[in-house]
């Protein structure tokens, strides 16, 4: 059994070696158990969670597998997967060395293991795969109770009261871990290799029935598109709340569509002195322009600075827009009715001024 | 200014180009003349306006919902729009009423029923993404992204049309 530890050692772990030689020590006087070896590297893989391995650690565990040749090993490549993510987890503190002996953390080759090994392959999110460890520890459990007669010998008082700790944060896990075999998906793995359970943990201290799993995958769900639109609609960074982000969200489109139609009355307006333009060059132009790209911060209407010509028919466009919706001849006749009252409607109008960001830009460009 | 960059498969171009075709059709329809009534220049810019939603909607493709019912506003005669819609509302109030059974629709009612703001402004979300009526949230707040993205490249292009053609 030790070539395995020595196998175990040669893979490259930065501040092991103490962890290692006690390891060492203890296993001098274990039974040839595959689950009590998996116990033992247990300090090993909690340096790992010290140590910065980065992407060559899959490699490098390759190794013990190599050496081990079974497949139970899957779980020993499963860990280092999710032990560097774990950064400074508190709850490891729970499981400290000296109790590694007593946890059957592997439980021999299980198939829902090898689907949570493919399913922790694509997890992203530390608290899934924190909680997949706990589940190891679960699962280890129903076997560790089996074998507990053998493992008796080498209790430690402290060791049974860490267990006890450990035993009431896992076996809420290990209960609901059973439960949940037969169903529920989580909303993060999205490809399982062997499709049989995909395990969604629950965190500690929430609620593990399937009901209020479904709902807080929606509610991650919906807060993952709320990020997005937060990083869409410019000046949302600072709120919090999803009321105030659907306001601004609300504002922010109707300003878009307000701009548009400005615009749209603005190339109608403006069109009197065009002639036909190359269309070739025209697109690359107009995709190209820089100053284009810069829209106005506020979400207020754009500042438009038109003739009186001008200036009328933005007022029976606005008319329009106010009135419900008509059709086009309705839409004509109402300019007509209220021209007489244009003018006295054009004074809020003719405070607005030039888009000086857009324009002055332009000008710059000076383009040919 | 750099030509090159331009990606010709992108929303953008493919906007750009539409659109600038439907601005020269129009020219050409009813070329304007130098004193034009309001009456015209309003009917002008609703053909304008008609023009470049439609042609953002044609640049997506339909493959999102906003587009397709901005492309069946702009085509159907409003009469015809006017009966669907009203088949439409009412159907839409029948599944509102009869999902609460299953989980989905009971999504959707403890939206409305959980604070009456968030109602209220999930409300007019509705209203202002067109095709929004008929969506649950999650679906919902994915078309308003991407409506946001296709109206931003729209007021872009839009603007720097409007701009050269001050200019000249």
């Amino acid at each position: 059994m030790l070539h395995r530890l020595e196998s175990l050692e040669s893979c490259n772990y930065n501040g092991m070696e103490a962890r290692l030689k006690w390891q060492q020590q203890n296993y001098v006087v274990q039974n040839n158990n595959l689950v009590e070896l998996c116990a033992g590297s247990l300090p090993q893989f909690q340096g790992l969670i010290g140590s910065n391995l980065g992407g060559a650690q899959m490699i490098e565990l390759k190794r013990p597998e190599v050496f081990l040749g079974s497949v139970d090993f899957q779980e020993f490549v499963n860990f280092p997967v999710v032990g560097p993510e774990f950064g400074d987890s508190e709850k490891l503190d729970l499981v400290p060395p000296e109790a590694a002996t007593n946890y059957c953390i592997f439980r021999t080759s299980s198939c829902q293991m090898s689907a949570l090994n493919t399913s922790v392959m694509k997890e992203e999110r530390e608290d899934l795969i924190l909680e997949k460890m706990e589940s190891a520890t679960g699962i280890g459990r129903e076997s560790f109770n089996k074998r507990k007669a053998e493992a008796v010998a080498d209790h430690k008082s402290k060791d049974k009261r860490i267990k006890g700790e450990g035993e009431s944060e896992v076996k809420a896990n290990c209960s609901t871990e059973i439960s949940r075999n037969s169903s529920k998906k989580s909303s993060k793995a999205s490809e399982v290799l062997k499709p049989d359970y995909i395990h969604v943990r629950a965190r500690r201290g929430q609620a593990t029935d399937s009901h209020s799993l479904a709902e807080r995958a929606r509610r991650e769900k919906l807060s993952k598109k709320m990020k997005c639109l937060q990083d869409l609609v410019p000046g949302c960074n600072k709120i919090t709340s999803k009321a105030g982000m659907l306001d601004e969200i609300i504002n922010y489109v109707q300003s878009l569509q307000r701009q548009v139609e400005f615009l749209s009355m603005k190339i109608a307006a403006l069109n009197s002195s065009v002639e036909t333009l190359p269309m070739k060059e025209f697109p690359a132009y107009v995709a190209n322009f820089p100053a284009a790209a810069k829209l106005p911060e506020t979400a207020d209407l754009p500042y438009f600075q038109l003739n009186p010509l001008q200036n009328q028919s933005v007022n029976c466009m606005l008319n329009e827009s106010m009135l419900p919706p008509q059709t086009g001849a309705e839409g004509i006749a109402s300019p007509s009715v209220s021209s007489s009252s244009s003018m006295t409607q054009l004074q809020p109008f003719s405070t607005w001024n030039t888009d000086p960001q857009g324009l002055s830009n332009m000008y710059n460009m000076g383009f040919h | 200014m750099d030509l090159h960059n331009l990606n010709p498969s992108s929303l953008k171009s493919r906007f750009t180009t539409r659109f600038l075709r439907a601005l020269t059709e129009i020219n050409a329809r009813k070329p304007i003349a130098s004193s034009s009534s309001p009456r015209e220049i309003f009917q002008r810019y609703r053909r304008i306006k008609d023009a470049a939603d439609t042609s953002m909607a044609y640049s997506v493709r339909s493959r999102r919902t906003w587009s397709k019912a901005t492309l069946w506003r702009l085509r159907t005669p409003s009469h015809r729009r006017r009966l669907a819609s009203f088949g439409r509302r009412s159907s839409l109030n029948k599944t509102r009423t009869t999902t609460t059974a299953s989980h989905r629709g009971a999504v959707v009612v403890q939206i409305t029923s959980r604070g009456g703001g968030l109602g209220v402004q999930l409300e007019e979300l509705r209203e202002l993404v067109p095709g929004g009526e008929a969506m649950d949230l999650c679906n919902l707040l994915d078309e308003t992204a991407h409506y946001i993205k296709c109206l931003t490249t729209q007021v872009q292009v839009m603007r720097t049309i409007a701009n050269l053609y001050s200019l000249e």
